[in-house]
Parts: structure tokens; C-alpha cells; sequence
């Protein structure tokens, strides 16, 4: 983020899409997933008008796995215009729409849909980024970002996961922008503002075009121009491993640095057995304090 | 002295001949471009050969750095000296041990005239450090440091620490020779009766002092060969050492502040309140911050000790920082490029001829080019394939 | 006294440089019909798009899908208030293109409007609809198919055909009369008075220093400006060249349903290596590299060229260059600013000397295009070099680039401005009075005071006449 002022020459963008069948907008109306679907081309179609050296992937994230839509892996569609779109933005939107059907098709059909795991699909993307970084002329400067469009609920389940990939992407200055379709995530929140990334809950579907365009299509260095929607508060507290509660007050292994909400002999992560009645070296000092 | 070498390797000088020509051949078309893209793979995976250490490690770390400041130090073999050199790299450690280790804390000590002399206390405060540290850029470098008299203010300042937290020293030692008071071997046993761990960076050639020192506490000795490497063996120090024997493990409690959304009525500004960390220099007023949950004083960044209660204050993101050390990535198997898989998983890069060596997962028995399964195993610590199956993904432990 | 006013000689700038418009000064100097016309094609849309700057082309996107006027207070809100000078020069930029007119909405307040064409073919560009372009038709598979690697030799080693040319290389096959014709109309070559062969012109010089994509996108300008003279619409000659920038390396197009014009036009192109073409009649042709993304010319960096191509210049800090290069033109490039001492098949070793960079500036070309050319084609070695960890700004060692420009400042030692000369005073007082009111002014260029002579700014001159008229009057 040092170097945030200077418009970049190129700028990477992966989109990852959920596709989850139990989300709720889709289970509630199937066909809604075909508009978000083009809006979310048509976004990253303009991204890509936006300057001729842009890089786009888009991963799309179902249950069972995460894959590549754009680009396809080996050779590209072969791919003639028939209408006057630009021959480029053509093949991205043929390229998703005919991987997305397989990825679909592919779902294992005795398995219940479970929840999207979009930490897999963001380690994805991050790969992703630093491959066209690695082939850019060392010159080139590269801005990068990842743009999430969902309405799964995010779990604790994934905690680490996710929060590995937060740090590489605000290691590698990769923004992470969330899109939300339906409820509040506050883990992915979380994610937006280790990164510097934007975070925002579509209040209603119809129109998602407009939000995407308005909010994420500017790069990281454009967005200090124009006004966008605030960081708004991110809850940061921390989650016991025990009962996976958010805690103000928290216990936590000095090995490991599991948390726990209340004292215990043993930690069940690492297995050290703590020292038991020496007293903490904080404690005198909490007692004066409630004197 | 030859008994408690513990590398009996021969001198460099005393080695036969090198033929690192023979190891080149050319391919069927006289070309080495191949063979050329395979040493460079391997010399970069040498690079990053991965830490498996043990998964107890001394996550909260008290580490004191200590910078000779004597004459050896305005020597112009690092570029621009030794002495600036020195400080433009402390201040990218001293940032890169703050991300690597949110919770721990850092104290400078100088060593001139004889003297060890502390400039900054154990703190976690970022910013102090570094400005002390750009604050040195005009110090006279002068008179000859004393190896003792460090160890000996170190062994001061760490000894009071509770039994939980690692305790370390580095020395950066540009000096050959050290001015000391008494017998340093005692203070050396002293150190190492504490579990204080010593590492040292020799600036000019290998001192034996130093290393016995480093050799008895269980730290690292290294010399450095040029600014690069003197980079990459200060920023090892980054990564939590092995947890030291005599470390005592301990349930810390801790703070997580917390504000609640901003309510319905958002007209009313937040009272302005004095941030804590700012006190002393009477400014930081304002209305945002962390409070403590304990006693409601207010900090302007985290993580924080309260200055009030003492309570730690840190934020969930802190502690998982350091997660990737507890839950690894298994490592990839590697495997001769047979045309198993047409490109990486995780890059969707194609294989080419010049990949000799492709990588997978043993669990998601996903394919991984090179430069992915580097990445992965060094920054990332996620595999792409195992986090995006349901079945393989790595969860928090479960409470059974 | 007398005043008497002579003028300094005024050779303010003596060595021209060479004007290099981007594809939007081209087009504001164009007339708006000229662009209402221009709009009615796609490729023209999205280019004129991707030149625009960044606060302009989100204008553009917020503004894509409304119908109606959108009022200015409204789009001005969308910027911070910090950046008020970047939203005037967005606002200048859209306006200055016609991409957009001030329309005013029905509360009487001014607002914004998109052109209509602008807006229906950019959208289609976009998202699809109309008619697709006229070199899409599908073909049958090529039989013999031209993979990337050819079509890079073959642009190549086409448009150093051009440019050896130019060096004075006297070889004149590959290269026609209509090419030799726009270098001249360019002004990069001109006819020698004694023989009236071509010879190359100090504008020439510096051309040939710049990066390929940028010479491509000149040569065109200039192809496009007497394009008129031989019947071809320079706009449909600028679209069909944008839909070439549009299309895909490596893939095959057809030439069926194309007028008798454009398919003059893309002989020229095959001529200079935009296009590949077996045969004049093969009814397909290849666009090659030149001929994409031609508008990308705004960026200092190098542009999409093949990877062989990239670098070859290593610059060490005692200014000795080597050159990883085999080809003559390069070799003949690196020898109009050095000194070249040993060759070798595929590397040149030479010195950067005073003499020979003098050389150079006394051929017309400035220091910074010499600074310039060494980063652009510099080794990607030389990019990768880092100091302990501390990335310097340029990749060229910093005495050098100090040293070249040093160089050059040597040679200007003389600044000129253009001053009024005061003389002949009759009294000393006169003389401190004036120079006095001069000086608070701060339009004093220089006095003496023996002499009692003094020399004032052209621009405060008038003023200094007045208050000269004023003071002779009063006493």
C-alpha cells in the first residue's frame, strides 16, 4: 500500500463466485442466479475495458470445489464475434457460462450442499495474482485485488484458513473486496479491513450491476478519489476454541495462543499442562483495581 | 578447543576442487536453458527450506537487540557503512518481527565505550523503536564494545520476566574484539541458567567467544557475507524460535476490545476522551478507540498492555498471525513431470518442458507448479485444493 | 535621456523536439463532426475510452445506463473534495472529446448528457448487440496457420526494415514509395539538396529513440494525414486500425465484405508488419503485435512486445553499456550515443564518452531521450538488481544518468530572455529612481550603474514606460 498514489499500468482482478445451490437467494428463486451471473460478467468485462494490460480470473466456488471459469486452463475457446462486443469480452462470458455448467454438473449428486468454501477459492486467487506477477515485466506496476460476490454465511469452521489468506493478500498488497447478497460476514468484513479492502451488503439484487460498477470497479489507488461507502466497525474479538463464542475477556495458551474462555489445567490444542497456582503475573494488579 | 567443535568439517581453503562446470550438460540440442531453470528452482526452494520445527514454540517472545555502536562499526565493507547499514535493515526487522509476532516485545541496547546502554525499554510499541532507531543515524561511533557488560544488562532486564514468555537476546557485533570487566564465562552460564537464548550476527569475521556463547544458550551464530545475507539472517530472527526447555507454560489472560455497532441514533458523536498511549505527550484526543474492556481506558491502536490494569489488549487478527506455526501445510511430494496433470491447480499455469519437477498434495492429490508450492509452503500455509473440499479443509480443532 | 528599446535576440528553444500526440490530442484537434462520425463505431468508442483518464471513464460507466441529464452538483459530488483538480480535468477531458455535452435538466439546473452514439455503441462494445465488425466473417481453418512466434519475426523484422531505412543503411528493397513518402511528410527524413536522396532529419533521430509501439502509433498519424490525399476516409481508416488493436494475436480474419479502400489500406499495413498476409488474395490475414493495443503509446513503460525482444541493455556504473543484441539496427541505435569498441555475434561492448554523447546532442537528441532509451531496452537483469534490499528509483546506475545530463547542461550554458534595453539617463537620479521601481516590480534583469544602463523584463516593460512617462512629467 506504499505506493498507493501512483496509478498503476495494469491491474489483476480475480472475481470469485459463489455458486452454492443453498444459498438463499437461489433456493428461493433458481433463476436469480443467471442475472447475478451476467452482471458479474458484464463487470468483469468493464474491468477489463478499463485498460488494455488488466488481467481477470474468475473462480467460481461451489460446494464440493473451487475452479477456474476465466481463463481456461490449456488452450482458450476459439471464439468469433456475432455481435459487435468486442471479440475479448465475447470469449470471457462464453468461457463462464460453459465451464460454470460443467462445474455444476460435476457436483456430487448423494451429497447435501454444504457450506461455500470460499478460503480455498481465495488461496486460489492469490496464486493467481502472484503468477501474472512473476510473468510481468519487473517494471510493470501491478495493482491486485479480489472481488468476492456472495450470499453464503461465513463459519468460524474456516477460521484459519481464512485468516492465513487475509495476511498473505495485506502481505502481497492484494485488496479483498466483499460484495454480500444476502446476510452480514463479519469474518469477511474482517478480511476487507486487514487488506484495505471495501465491504459492502447489496440491500436488494435487482441493480447488483450498478452496485458492482459504482463501488469495486475503481483500483485501489482511484478509490482515495471518489466517494465510497465508509470501513464502518469491525468486531474484533476473538473466538474460544472451546465453545466458539466471541469473547470480550479471554484466556489464552502461551504455547499456542489457542483461546479459551475459561481457565482450564490443560490446553487442548498443544496439550501443555500449565502452571497451576502460581499466580498470573496480572492478577495483583486487577485486584487493586476493583478495591 | 578442537573438543567442543561440533562441526569437524574441513576449512574451506583445505577442500578439493569444485567442478561446478561438470554439473552442466547440454540437451539434445545443445541448449542448457533447461538445465539452467532447474538450478534455479532448486537454489530457490534451498532458499525457503521450510521451518518444521517443533509445533511448541515461544510465541511470546521478549527479545532485546543489541547494536554495537564502537569504531568497528564506521568500517565501509556494507555499503554505505556497516553502521547504516545496519540500521536500514533493523528497521525493516523491527517491522517484520512486529507482524510475525504481535504480541511480543522488543528493547534496544547500545554498545560503545565499554558501555551497554539501554535505549529503548521492552515494549511492543512499533513506532518508539523505529524512531529511536532513526534517531541513531548521527551517533558517534566510538571506543570498543564490551561483550560482558551487555550480557549482563540483558540478563538484568529479562530476568524478571515470567516463566511463559521466551526470553532472547541478539547481538549485532561488528567488533573482533570485546573490552570485559571480569570472566564472561560465568555470565555465560548465568544466561544460560535463566534459558535466556543468545544468538549473534558477526559483522566482520567468526569470533570464538561468541559462538561458545551462542553455542551454550541454544541460539544461532551466523556471519555475514554481504548485505543480502546480512538481510536474510537478521529476518530469520523473525520467526518464533523452538521453545527453549526451561519455558513455562501459562494461561495469559487477555482483553479483546470490543465496540458495539454504532446504534440507531448516530447523530450523537462519541464523548471525546485522552487515548492512554498518548498521555504523556498530551495529544491523542479524540473520540474513536479500543476500550478495555476491564476498566475502560481507551487505546488508540493494539496491541496494548493497559497502562491501568495491566490486562493485554489484542485483537482476534493478532493472535492468528501466528496460527500457520500450529496447523502446517504437509508438504507436497514431489514428482518427476510426467504429464500427470497439464497445468498447476492452483495458477491454472500450463507445464512446460522446462518443468522438471511438479509437486502434489498428498491430500487433494491436486498438481502445483513450482513456484506455487513455494509460496504455499512459505507465505501462504493454505492448500488451495485441500480448502476447497469439504472434507480436507483444516477446521478449528474440535472441542471433544 | 533617450530611451531606446532593442530586443535580445529571443532563440528561445533551439532544438525542436518531436511532437508525439496520443490518441486524445489527435482527436481534439479534430473537428466534432469528425468525432460524432468516429462514434458510430464500436472499436472507436472503446478506445477513445482507454485513453480517457481514470476519474473520466468512471463518469462514463455511472452514466452508461442513464437516460436522462444528470445534474453537474451531482457528478461533482462524486468526488472528494481534495481531488477537485483531477474531476476538472476528467470534466475538460469528456467535454473536449464530445463524449458528453451540458444538457439542462428540467429544474433548470446544468447537467450532463452522454452523446447518444457514444453511449449506444460503447454498450455495444460492452455487452454485445448490433452488427459484428466487418473482418469477423467466419473462415474455414487455415490450412497453413502462422503461430505467435512467427508473426513476431515477421513484424519485426518489418518494421526494422523501416527503420534501417531511415539509419541510411542504402539498401532500398522492402521498402515502397508510399512508406519512404510519410517518413518525408513526417519530417523524419528529407531530400538531400545536392542528389535528392532521403536522408534522415534531427527528428528522425529522435524517432528511432523512441519505443516501437510508439513509433508505430506516429508513423500512423502521419499515414492517417495524407491518407486523404489518396481517397481513403481517415475515419474509417482509424476504425478499422482500432478494431485490428481489438483482435486477438495469433488468430486469422477474414478480408471478405471489405471495400476496395481498406483493402488498399491493409497492403500498407502488410507493408509495415501490422498484418501478415501469405498472399494478396488469400482472403485472411494475421494481425501481428504492432498492430495491437497501437493506442497504449501514454505509458511510460515498455509496451506488450514479444518477450525476446524486451531488453538487451546492461549499463554498468563506469559507464561501459553491453548490448545483448544481434540485430544491425540496434547495434547502429546503441552507436549514435556511444562509443562502440568490441563486437561480438550477439553482443556489442561499448563506452559512454562525452565526445560520443555530444555527438549525439549535436544530432538533435536530448539527454532524456538517451535516459530514456537505456531504461526502456534495459536488461532484465539490470531490472531485477537490488542493493540490500533498497530498490533504487531507476534502474540505470545513478552516475551515469547524472553524468548524461551534466553533459547536456554543458551545452546550454546560456539562458535567454527577452528584456528592454534603458539607456542614456541623463542624471543618476533618474537612473535610481527608475531601476529602483523597476526592481520592486521585480522585472529587473540587469543594471550597471556606470554606465547607467539597465535592462527590464519584455513583459514589465510597458509598465515601466508609464511610470517612466509619469515621473518625467511630474518633475
Amino acid at each position: 500500500m506504499a505506493d498507493d498514489e501512483i496509478p498503476s499500468d495494469s491491474s489483476t482482478l480475480v472475481i470469485i463466485v459463489d455458486t452454492n445451490p443453498n444459498q438463499r437467494y437461489i433456493t428461493e428463486d433458481p433463476k436469480i442466479l443467471t442475472g447475478c451471473l451476467d452482471a458479474v460478467i458484464a463487470f468483469a468485462n468493464s474491468h477489463l475495458m478499463q485498460k488494455s494490460r488488466n488481467e481477470l480470473a474468475v473462480i467460481g466456488c461451489h460446494f464440493h470445489k473451487s475452479e477456474y471459469l476465466y481463463p481456461s486452463p490449456g488452450k482458450p475457446l476459439d471464439v468469433r464475434q456475432i455481435d459487435g462486443q468486442y471479440e475479448l469480452f465475447t470469449l470471457v462470458e462464453k468461457t463462464v457460462k460453459m465451464r460454470l455448467v460443467n462445474l455444476i454438473k460435476s457436483q456430487p449428486q448423494e451429497e447435501k450442499p454444504g457450506e461455500s468454501l470460499l478460503a480455498g477459492a481465495l488461496a486460489m486467487g492469490l496464486c493467481f495474482i502472484s503468477k501474472v506477477r512473476r510473468e510481468a515485466s519487473p517494471a510493470l506496476k501491478i495493482s491486485s485485488r479480489i472481488l468476492i460476490v456472495t450470499g453464503s454465511s461465513d463459519t468460524a469452521a474456516q477460521y484459519i484458513n481464512y485468516m492465513n489468506v487475509f495476511f498473505t493478500a495485506q502481505k502481497q498488497q492484494v485488496l479483498i473486496d466483499v460484495c454480500s447478497l444476502d446476510k452480514h460476514l463479519s469474518l469477511l468484513q474482517q478480511g476487507c479491513d486487514i487488506t484495505g479492502g471495501l465491504y459492502l451488503k447489496v440491500p436488494t439484487l435487482e441493480g447488483l450491476l450498478q452496485y458492482l460498477l459504482w463501488v469495486f470497479l475503481p483500483e485501489g489507488s482511484e478509490r482515495k478519489q471518489l466517494v465510497l461507502p465508509g470501513r464502518g466497525r469491525v468486531d474484533y474479538r476473538a473466538a474460544c476454541f472451546c465453545h466458539r463464542e466471541l469473547l470480550t475477556i479471554g484466556y489464552v495458551c502461551s504455547v499456542c495462543l489457542s483461546v479459551f474462555c475459561k481457565f482450564s489445567p490443560i490446553c487442548t490444542t498443544c496439550h501443555t499442562v500449565f502452571k497451576i497456582g502460581g499466580p498470573l503475573p496480572i492478577k495483583p494488579k486487577k485486584k487493586k483495581m476493583k478495591v | 578447543m578442537a573438543d567442543d567443535e561440533q562441526d569437524l568439517k574441513e576449512y574451506r581453503w583445505e577442500t578439493g576442487y569444485e567442478k561446478t562446470w561438470e554439473a552442466i550438460k547440454e540437451d539434445e540440442d545443445g541448449l542448457v536453458e533447461g538445465l539452467v531453470a532447474e538450478f534455479a528452482q532448486k537454489a530457490a526452494r534451498k532458499a525457503l527450506t521450510p521451518r518444521r520445527g517443533p509445533v511448541r514454540l515461544g510465541m511470546m517472545r521478549h527479545l532485546l537487540v543489541a547494536i554495537d555502536c564502537s569504531e568497528a562499526m564506521s568500517s565501509q565493507d556494507l555499503k554505505p557503512t556497516r553502521f547504516l547499514c545496519t540500521l536500514k535493515l533493523l528497521e525493516k526487522f523491527i517491522e517484520e518481527f512486529f507482524d510475525q509476532n504481535p504480541l511480543s516485545q522488543l528493547g534496544l541496547i547500545t554498545m560503545k565505550n565499554k558501555r551497554a546502554e539501554k535505549i529503548t525499554e521492552l515494549s511492543g510499541n512499533i513506532r518508539k523503536h523505529i524512531k529511536v532507531v532513526q534517531g541513531l543515524l548521527n551517533l558517534a561511533l566510538t571506543g570498543e564494545p564490551s561483550l560482558q557488560n551487555t550480557l549482563e544488562m540483558a540478563h538484568r532486564v529479562l530476568k524478571p520476566l515470567p516463566g511463559h514468555a521466551s526470553r532472547e537476546l541478539l547481538v549485532l557485533f561488528a567488533s573482533l574484539t570485546t573490552c570485559d570487566p571480569g570472566d564472561v564465562n560465568t555470565t555465560i552460564q548465568n544466561l544460560k541458567n535463566e534459558g535466556i537464548r543468545c544468538s549473534v550476527i558477526g559483522l566482520a569475521a567468526e569470533v570464538r567467544i561468541c559462538k561458545k556463547l551462542c553455542q551454550d544458550t541454544g541460539g544461532d551464530y551466523g556471519v555475514v557475507l554481504d548485505d543480502v545475507h546480512y538481510r536474510s539472517l537478521l529476518l530469520e530472527h523473525t520467526s518464533p524460535p523452538p521453545r527453549a526447555r526451561a519455558l513455562d507454560a501459562g494461561l495469559v489472560k487477555m482483553g479483546f476490545p470490543h465496540t458495539a455497532p454504532p446504534s440507531t441514533q448516530s447523530d450523537t458523536e462519541p464523548p471525546i476522551t485522552i487515548c492512554m498511549c498518548h498521555i504523556d505527550e498530551g495529544e491523542g484526543v479524540g473520540g474513536e478507540g479500543h476500550l478495555c474492556p476491564q476498566c475502560r481506558s481507551k487505546y488508540c491502536s493494539l496491541p496494548a498492555q493497559c497502562r491501568t490494569c495491566g490486562l493485554t489488549l489484542a485483537s482476534a487478527p493478532h493472535l492468528a498471525r501466528s496460527y500457520h506455526h500450529l496447523f502446517p501445510v504437509d508438504p507436497f511430494e514431489e514428482l518427476k513431470n510426467d504429464g500427470q496433470s497439464q497445468f498447476c491447480f492452483a495458477c491454472v499455469r500450463s507445464f512446460t518442458d522446462v518443468d522438471k519437477q511438479i509437486y502434489r498434495c498428498n491430500r487433494c492429490v491436486e498438481y502445483y507448479c513450482w513456484e506455487c508450492e513455494s509460496m504455499i509452503s512459505s507465505t501462504l500455509h493454505v492448500c488451495p485444493g485441500c480448502a476447497s473440499r469439504p472434507h480436507l479443509y483444516q477446521r478449528l480443532p474440535d472441542t471433544s | 535621456m533617450s530611451e531606446s528599446s532593442k530586443f535580445k535576440s529571443s532563440n528561445l528553444n533551439a532544438t525542436p523536439t518531436l511532437q508525439c500526440k496520443d490518441l486524445h490530442e489527435y482527436l481534439k484537434s479534430r473537428s466534432s463532426q469528425f468525432l460524432e462520425n468516429l462514434y458510430n463505431y464500436p472499436t472507436i468508442c472503446l478506445a477513445v475510452y482507454r485513453e480517457l483518464p481514470e476519474l473520466a471513464r468512471h463518469f462514463i460507466i455511472r452514466l452508461l445506463f442513464v437516460e436522462q441529464p444528470v445534474p453537474q452538483a451531482v457528478v461533482a459530488s462524486w468526488v472528494t473534495q481534495t481531488h477537485a483538480k483531477e474531476q476538472n480535468k476528467a470534466c475538460e477531458a469528456l467535454s473536449e472529446l464530445s463524449v458528453w455535452h451540458e444538457a439542462p435538466i428540467p429544474g433548470g439546473l446544468p447537467g450532463w448528457l452522454l452523446a447518444q452514439s457514444f453511449k449506444k455503441n460503447l454498450k455495444v462494445a460492452l455487452l454485445g448487440g448490433g452488427r459484428p465488425w466487418s473482418m469477423s466473417q467466419t473462415l474455414e481453418p487455415d490450412g497453413k496457420a502462422r503461430d505467435i512466434t512467427f508473426l513476431d519475426a515477421y513484424a519485426l523484422e518489418r518494421w526494422e526494415c523501416v527503420l534501417h531505412y531511415m539509419v541510411g543503411s542504402q539498401q532500398t528493397e522492402g521498402i515502397s514509395a508510399d512508406a519512404v513518402r510519410i517518413l518525408l511528410h513526417a519530417g523524419l527524413m528529407t531530400r538531400d539538396a545536392e542528389d535528392g536522396s532521403a536522408v534522415i532529419t534531427k527528428a528522425g533521430f529522435q524517432f528511432l529513440l523512441l519505443s516501437t509501439a510508439k513509433q508505430v502509433w506516429l508513423f500512423l498519424q502521419h499515414y492517417l494525414q495524407t491518407a486523404e490525399k489518396r481517397n481513403l476516409s481517415s475515419a474509417e481508416c482509424l476504425a478499422f486500425l482500432y478494431q485490428l488493436s481489438f483482435s486477438t494475436l495469433g488468430k486469422d480474419y477474414s478480408t471478405e465484405g471489405m471495400s476496395n479502400n481498406m483493402l488498399v489500406f491493409l497492403q500498407h499495413l502488410r507493408e509495415f508488419g501490422l498484418v501478415y498476409q501469405r498472399k494478396r488474395k488469400a482472403g485472411r490475414f494475421y494481425p501481428t503485435r504492432l498492430a495491437l493495443n497501437i493506442t497504449c503509446v501514454r505509458d511510460g513503460v515498455a509496451p506488450l512486445e514479444a518477450k525476446r525482444t524486451q531488453g538487451y541493455i546492461v549499463v554498468e556504473s563506469n559507464y561501459r553499456l553491453y548490448g545483448y543484441t544481434q540485430s544491425t539496427l540496434q547495434v547502429a541505435l546503441l552507436g549514435l550515443f556511444t562509443e562502440l569498441m568490441y563486437r561480438f555475434p550477439n553482443l556489442v561492448v561499448g563506452v559512454i564518452t562525452r565526445e560520443s554523447v555530444r555527438q549525439a546532442f549535436r544530432g538533435g537528441i536530448s539527454a532524456e531521450q538517451i535516459i530514456k532509451f537505456l531504461e526502456q531496452h534495459s536488461h532484465p537483469q539490470m531490472l531485477k538488481t537490488e542493493s540490500g534490499g533498497i530498490r533504487t528509483t531507476s534502474v540505470l546506475p545513478p552516475t551515469v544518468v547524472d553524468q548524461i545530463r551534466l553533459w547536456e547542461s554543458e551545452r546550454n550554458r546560456f539562458t535567454y530572455t527577452e528584456g528592454v534595453v534603458y539607456n542614456q539617463f541623463l542624471s543618476q537620479a533618474d537612473f535610481v529612481v527608475l531601476r529602483d521601481y523597476a526592481r520592486a516590480q521585480g522585472v529587473l534583469s540587469w543594471q550597471n550603474e556606470r554606465t547607467r544602463t539597465m535592462v527590464v523584463t519584455r513583459s514589465g516593460h510597458d509598465d515601466v514606460k508609464k511610470f517612466w512617462k509619469r515621473y518625467s512629467k511630474s518633475s
